[in-house]
């Protein structure tokens, strides 16, 4: 039984693991930090590894784990455990020197924080790491049907600032979003 | 913040050994809670789901928002509209009773609902869901704080509720179950004082009270055949049969009352029937068969309900990007899946 719960949590962290701190580089000032947010979003994974969603479910739940961890440092929640201190320093290192490989234009993430903090996170989710609909809405708790016209919404804000249409050049997403839209309406049991 | 990197960029940075080490480490913290959530609730009993809560009758008040311009006065028609007192069997829905603030979305089904509200950048939720998923969203709530707890005890329409906060501006409230229900209630961008405020304007209502307090835009049940046959009489104007010969279809039905999601119930089920056609079509190599489906698509930037829902969504989108494709000669990839089509 613990074998099986580590091999799925080895497996789901091998999975997920530059995503979820793509993820949090993304929203974080400093690297450490996004270190930090990584390691407490899979210490959620690992204790409640029988919530974790099968297949392509799993990372908008980590996503959705994130966020919330995320957001408690940002409240100045002070960090409860000491793991991944190397990870830290590792970050601290590495990320000041990398320049290329990002996931959207300056211009872009300039207009995006004239947006409301509700648009911006829809959008952020959507260009930053390639997510559709349905998975927005299970990364925020929301409905698909909640999500699509809010996204639609901020999408035409900030195309408006931008004179364009940012989901056509956001630069490479975080991870290949779904070759097809997902307008799966009757989601809810 | 310049880190805006893609994971491809993350996954080549030199973190092998605090990546191996961190593993190791979370495998050796005891686990504390793993209790699974019920199957049937699983793609509810989320994290980070909003809102609940409240109350009794229905006082209308602006609904300028509601699906943008086209669809329903701005809502002083009903204003002043007080539906007969609920009983306690039947009143597990909540509106929300504040000047200023207007229905964005509402969406309903048998086993509960979601009813949203904006007034400019802020919003407030009120979702209701069965009773027997109270405990597992309870659980989740208090994972919101680290380490978890139980909420700060506040009351929701006279019964005790749980509040927690995402952050100074965005908190949740989980009322305890009555009449077979529970209700949460979220509200986003407003500071703690201002989201009581609100909960204390919430106010249950029985079903007809709720339909009630609708927007004039809501399609409640003696108006839905009206308006089905409305948005086919629309397509049918531009696209003669409105669904392929010999198709199975027996008429159109849906349980939505939200103008767009009916909608996209109708012109999404006439979508399908033609978009399955073209399949059948194309699978068997009848050109012709094909091309008169392609050019029944083809009618679909025409179709009125579509051209409704162009502001609100991008339902619409979808569907003409699938009749390019048939244009194109292609079967579009998750064409069934991306339209919610039946079977």
């Amino acid at each position: 039984m613990t074998d099986g719960r580590e091999e799925t949590f080895r497996r789901l962290y091998a999975e997920h693991f530059d995503a979820v701190l793509g993820f949090a580089l993304r929203r974080t000032d400093r690297p450490e930090d996004a270190g930090d947010v990584t390691a407490d979003t899979f210490l959620v994974v690992w204790r409640r590894l029988a919530h974790v969603p099968a297949g392509d479910e799993a990372r908008p739940w980590m996503y959705g784990v994130a966020r919330r961890v995320l957001a408690n440092h940002r409240r100045g929640d002070r960090r409860r455990t000491h793991l991944g201190e190397r990870l830290r320093r590792e970050l601290a290192a590495a990320v000041p020197d990398v320049s290329d490989g990002v996931v959207q234009r300056a211009d872009v993430t300039a207009a995006m924080r004239r947006l409301s903090a509700r648009d911006q996170e829809v959008l952020e989710l959507h260009l930053w790491e390639g997510l559709e609909p349905r998975e927005i809405a299970e990364v925020l708790g929301l409905t698909t049907v909640v999500v699509r016209p809010r996204l639609s919404r901020a999408r035409a804000r900030l195309r408006d600032l931008l004179g364009e249409d940012p989901g056509n050049d956001p630069g490479p997403p975080g991870h290949d979003p779904s070759r097809h839209p997902q307008l799966t309406r009757k989601e809810r049991p | 913040m310049n880190h805006h990197l893609s994971d491809e960029t993350v996954a080549g940075l030199p973190l092998s050994l605090g990546r191996a080490e961190l593993l190791e480490e979370i495998m050796s913290t005891p686990v504390l809670d793993d209790r699974p959530v019920a199957t049937a609730d699983r793609r509810r009993s989320r994290w980070l789901v909003p809102t609940a809560v409240a109350a009794a009758v229905a006082l209308l008040v602006g609904f300028g928002a509601w699906w943008g311009s086209g669809f329903g006065p701005s809502g002083d028609d009903r204003t002043g509209q007080v539906a007969t007192a609920p009983g306690p069997e039947t009143s597990f829905r909540a509106v929300l009773d504040a000047p200023g603030w207007t229905v964005d979305n509402v969406y309903t089904d048998s086993r509960g609902g979601e009813l949203s509200y904006v007034n400019g950048d802020l919003s407030f939720e009120i979702n209701w869901y069965p009773a027997d998923s109270y405990a597992d969203y309870v659980e989740d709530r208090r994972h919101i704080t680290d380490p978890p707890s139980d909420g700060e005890p506040v009351e929701v329409l006279g019964l005790g509720a749980q509040m927690w906060a995402y952050s100074d501006l965005d908190h949740t409230a989980i009322r305890e179950p009555e009449a077979g229900h529970w209700i949460e209630a979220r509200g986003d961008g407003m500071d703690e004082a201002a989201y009581v405020a609100l909960l204390g304007q919430l106010r249950l209502v029985d079903e007809h009270a709720f339909e009630a307090a609708m927007p004039a835009s809501y399609v409640d049940g003696s108006e839905r055949d009206a308006a089905i046959q409305q948005i086919i009489d629309g397509i049918g104007e531009h696209l003669d049969p409105v669904i392929p010969p010999g198709s199975q279809r027996v008429g159109f039905s849906s349980d939505q009352n939200d103008p767009y999601h009916l909608g996209a119930d109708v012109a999404g089920a006439v979508a399908c029937e033609w978009l399955a056609d073209f399949d059948e079509a194309h699978s068997a190599g009848d050109q012709q068969r094909m091309d008169r489906a392609a050019a029944a698509l083809a009618t679909a930037r025409d179709w009125p309900v579509l051209q409704d829902m162009e502001e609100r969504g991008d339902y619409a989108e979808v569907v003409y990007d699938y009749a390019d494709q048939v244009a194109r000669g292609q079967v579009p990839e998750g064409y069934a899946e991306g339209l919610g089509c039946e079977g």
